[in-house]
Formats: structure tokens, sequence, C-alpha cells
């Protein structure tokens, strides 16, 4: 009859068939966007788009908005493992509100998150006066960004690394034990190798997140040039003066730096799970 | 059992397409005097023997407004905060490039003017342009290259620094270095001093302020009226790109028509606008604007001039953050 071999190794149809409904989706959903975007820079002109970029105010918003993604994917990295191990390997009263509402940055609209953050932190909010008495201003300064950033992107953390702990058996913890690890011992060399490449990707999604944000951001930033204005901001701002082009260079930049990011990343990981020589 | 809902909802799809519609472009601190215009012009329009329109009005940051429209929103009528806005959409070719000229008083219904909100007392002493320059003095404003209403602002500052033998740049740029937070839009200036309590003056639409009174509390703030500011003046224009038929450019002509009605008056009066005609407006409405030096955007050169030289890439606002 066909070509087809007799055992197929799925039960899901050919290699054809999927391959293509994916690629026609992902062009759909994903390359069509962004190639609209380099094609809007294209008829920019590259001297345009890097005469766009090469300027204090467009160099300092990027650097802002990279550097508190970055470091608000760092705190999502360890606060989200944490919370992950809490709400697989303890039970306690609760503990499947606490569970579910590690989702609701992402069911909350940003800008909600946005004042409701602001509300709290603001000089007159309920926290911002307790750090006023202790002379922090957190709402309209770079704190208040970090804050907004880690807001919407901690839930990517525990999502990813919570199933792997879920596979973790204590008995591997027990076994290390008997062994006579002492607990750091056990933690850093079999727990954390495991994690690894999950707590990356969980990273990865935070950070890429936090970046092109802009909803929650914009209502606790300040948004002063220079000091507190995020790249998407400058984007926005492109856009509201109906320069496409110089909104597309800055995206294009977001985009190449956020790019080189995640790909250090997969590295990252790459070389982690050689190195374990796990999953 | 089934017939009579079926056939009642038939009834109501065949009146609903039947029924004329007419979407309005607006931009944010309209909320409130839309809300009445439209319903107190569906019932002027019906008392003239027609049927029920359905008036909609979406209301966002002007700029955004404009380039919905660009980009396709079929809006029949677009009554925006600049003039530049609906001139993009003109360039866009749905209207003509003479639009201005089709209604009165360079298609502005109602004008207003920006003034200062201060705190309750007026604790630092606040009363004219010059003032905002002080060390230690907050101002709230929005940013100009999101928000419309903010272009005011910085325009009326800069008349003012003119008039008074400053260098308007210069001076202009000591205010902002004293904005501590420059939100993208009026409302969100209005929130950042209001709620948060941030800032010592809030430089804003005159309707703005008023309503912000009116919501918030008159014993928490006082209006301070400058000596010398900007007639701002909202435009307002038929989208002839976005008119299906004869029917809808008749109803969207009257709408427009019906804001300059003393009834149309009056209720821009009533939401805080100055307005041309106070024939139907309670007076109390009236007596509240005090009088004060207005330029207007032409004394200072028109907004294609104005628009690209201060509000531009690497315009003037840029170089005043640029400059530090």
């Amino acid at each position: 009859m066909s070509g087809r071999p007799l055992i197929s190794r799925t039960a899901m149809p050919g290699l054809g068939l999927s391959a293509g409904i994916t690629l026609f989706m992902l062009t759909l959903v994903v390359f069509l966007p962004i190639g609209a975007l380099l094609w809007q820079g294209a008829v920019f002109g590259p001297a345009a788009v890097w005469d766009t970029i090469n300027r204090e105010r467009v160099w300092a918003a990027l650097w802002l908005s990279f550097r508190l993604s970055f470091l608000a994917a760092c705190f999502n990295l360890i606060f989200g493992v944490i919370l992950a191990w809490v709400l697989v390997r303890y039970r306690f009263p609760g503990r499947r509100i606490v569970d579910a509402a590690v989702d609701l940055p992402f069911a909350l609209p940003t800008a909600v998150a946005g004042i409701a953050l602001t509300a709290l932190y603001a000089p007159n909010g309920v926290l911002g006066s307790m750090a006023g008495d202790l002379g922090w201003r957190i709402a309209y300064t770079q704190w208040g960004i970090w804050l907004a950033l880690v807001f919407v992107g901690l839930p990517f953390v525990t999502r990813t690394v919570q199933p792997v702990i879920e596979e973790i058996e204590t008995e591997v913890e027990e076994a290390s034990a008997t062994l006579g690890a002492s607990r750091w011992h056990t933690l850093r060399h079999v727990i954390a190798p495991m994690l690894m490449p999950a707590a990356l990707t969980g990273f990865a999604l935070s950070l890429a997140r936090a970046v092109g944000e802009y909803g929650s951001v914009i209502f606790i930033a300040g948004n002063i040039p220079l000091r507190t204005e995020i790249a998407p901001l400058l984007i926005v701002i492109q856009l509201e003066e109906y320069n496409y082009g110089a909104a597309a260079a800055i995206g294009l930049a977001m985009l190449g730096i956020s790019f080189s990011m995640l790909l250090a990343i997969n590295l990252i990981q790459i070389w982690s799970r050689r190195r374990i020589g796990h999953v | 059992m089934f017939i009579r809902p079926a056939i009642l909802s038939l009834l109501l799809l065949a009146s609903a397409a039947h029924a004329q519609d007419l979407l309005n472009v607006s931009y944010d601190p309209t909320r409130e005097l839309y809300r009445d215009v439209n319903q107190a012009f569906a019932a002027h329009w019906q008392a003239q023997g027609h049927d029920a329109p359905t008036i909609e009005t979406s209301h966002g940051g002007s700029g955004a407004q404009a380039r919905s429209v660009i980009d396709g929103l079929n809006a029949q009528v677009v009554t925006l905060a600049l003039a530049s806005d609906i001139d993009q959409i003109a360039a866009a070719g749905k209207l003509p490039a003479d639009w201005q000229s089709r209604l009165p008083h360079n298609s502005s219904p109602y004008t207003s003017t920006i003034v200062f909100l201060v705190r309750d007392g007026n604790p630092k002493g606040i009363q004219d342009w010059g003032d905002l320059t002080a060390e230690g003095v907050e101002v709230i404003t929005p940013n100009p290259k999101t928000s419309g209403g903010a272009r005011w602002n910085y325009l009326a500052a800069w008349a003012w620094a003119q008039k008074n033998g400053h260098d308007p740049a210069e001076f202009v740029g000591q205010i902002f270095a004293n904005v501590p937070v420059l939100d993208t839009g009026a409302r969100g200036s209005t929130t950042t001093f209001a709620q948060r309590g941030i800032g010592d003056v809030l430089l804003a639409w005159e309707n703005e302020a008023y309503l912000a009174l009116a919501e918030l509390g008159e014993d928490q703030f006082d209006i301070v009226v400058p000596s010398l500011s900007i007639l701002a003046e909202p435009p307002v224009a038929l989208v002839d790109g976005n008119i299906a038929d004869d029917a809808q450019r008749d109803l969207a002509s009257a709408y427009l028509d019906y804001l300059y009605t003393p009834e149309g008056q009056a209720l821009a009066f009533k939401h805080y606008y100055r307005a041309w005609d106070a024939s139907a407006a309670d007076p109390a409405d009236v007596a509240r604007f005090p009088k004060l030096e207005l330029v207007t955007i032409d004394d200072l050169g028109g907004w294609a001039k104005l628009q690209p030289q201060h509000f531009g890439d690497g315009g003037i606002f840029d170089q005043i953050y640029v400059a530090k």
C-alpha cells in the first residue's frame, strides 16, 4: 500500500499535517506581527533606526527597563521557587486559596494592578505612608517600577517550578540525608540541580513579561524622562506623535536585546542540563 | 410558544437596523458632558419627528483616539482636545483639510483654559505662573508628548514667560524640573494630585479643576486663576469618510449643530466649559468663570508650526529634558 511505516511512533497525525498547522498558526500569531515590526523598521531605514535609538533619553529608558526587569526576575526566581516549594511540600490551612491566588496577576488587567499598587504605595497609601515614616519613597521611584514588575512576573516562576517539585520524591532527600549529607548540601547538590532548568524557564518568562510591561508600570513609575521613564512608554509616546518609524525603531531595539538575553538564558539551560545529565 | 419571542426579536433586529446610529470619538475629560449631550440631543432629534437615534461616545487620550479613527474606527463625529489631532485624521483623507472653518468659532462649540488647582488654603501661596518655578514647589501635569491637555499647559506657561520677559524655553524647563510625576493623561494627573496627595499644584483644564472640586470636595482644594492663560479650543468635526448615507450625514450634522444651540451651550456651561451663548444657561454656571487674559493658539503661531517645533521628535520639549 502506501509507504507509511506499519508502526507509527505516535498516535497523533503525521509530521506533515501537525508541522503545517503549527507553522501556519505560529506565522499568523507570532511571525507576522514581528515581521511587520521589522518591515516598519526597514522602511524607516537602518540609519534612522540608529539615530532614534542613539539618544540619551532612549538609552536611559532601555537601560532602566532591562535592568529593573532583570532585578525583578531575579527576585521572582528566588521567591517563586520558595513559594512553589511551600505550596507543594507543606499542608496548611488556606493552602488552596494561596495556590489559586498565585495566578491572580495573570487575570487582573495590568492597569488595574498598577492603580492598586500605586494606591497602596503612594505616600498617602497604607504601605507607602509606613515606608514614608522610615524615610523611603516607593511609588514614583524605580522601586515602584520594580515592584510592579515583580507583581506581574511572579506566577511564571512558581507555575513552571511547581510540577517539577511535585515530581521530586521525598525519598531522594531522605537518601541524601541517610548518606550523611547536611540539609544545605542536599539542597545545593540534589534539589537545586533538578529545579534549575524549570526555574530558568520561569526566570526567562518573568523577564520577558517585565520588559514589555506597560499598563501596570506607568501608574506607579512617575514617568520622568531619564529617571523613571520605561522604554515601552517611549514607544507609546512615538505613536502618540504619529512617528510609526521611530516607535518601530525602539521596538526593534527592545526585541534585539530581549532576544539576546533569552538566547543567553537558553544556553545556560542547555549547559545546566548537560551538566546534570537529567531531563 | 416560540413564535412570539421570535417575532419580537425580529422586530427588535429590524428596528435596530433602521434606527440611526452615530459614534462620537472624544477625549478623556468630556465623559460627563457628552453623557448629557447625547441624552438631550436624542430627545431633541425625536421631537423633530425622527426615530430614536443610538449615539455612542468613546473616550480616551486625544492622540490615541485620533489614531483609532485613522486606523479605521468608524466614527462619524470626532470631538477632540486639539485641532492638530483632527488635522492628522484629515491628512489620512477622512475629511477635508479646511474642516476647521466649517463650523463657527474655529469649530469649537465650547472652550476652556488652563488654571491651577492648589491644596486648601493655598499653603505655598501660588498665584501665577512665576511661582511654579520656586524651589520646593511640586507641579503636577501630564506629559505633553502623550496628552493634549498637557500641551495647552505647556503653551500657557510659554505665553506667560514671553509676556513677562523670561526666556520661555528656560522658564518652561524650570517648571518641568519641578514635576515629580508625569502621567500620560489629564485624568491620571488629577488622580495623582487629588487622590495620591502628590504635588502642590495641578495644572488642569478649568473644567477638570471644577469637576475635581465638585467630586472631591471644595474643602480640600482651591482654584487659582493665573494672570494669563491660553484659550483652549477643543474642536469638533464631522468625519466625511465615515458617513454611510445621507440620513446619517443629517444626523451627524444635527448633532454637531446642537452643540451650538442655546440648549447645547447651556450643557457646556453646566459642565464647566466656557461656551459662547449664555442665553439658555443657568446664570450661576456662567458667573463662576473669572475674566482673565487669554492668548489664542494663533497668537503663538498656530498648531501647524507649534506641534513639530515644541512636541515633535527632538523638539523643544525633548530638549528640556536632555539638556540637564
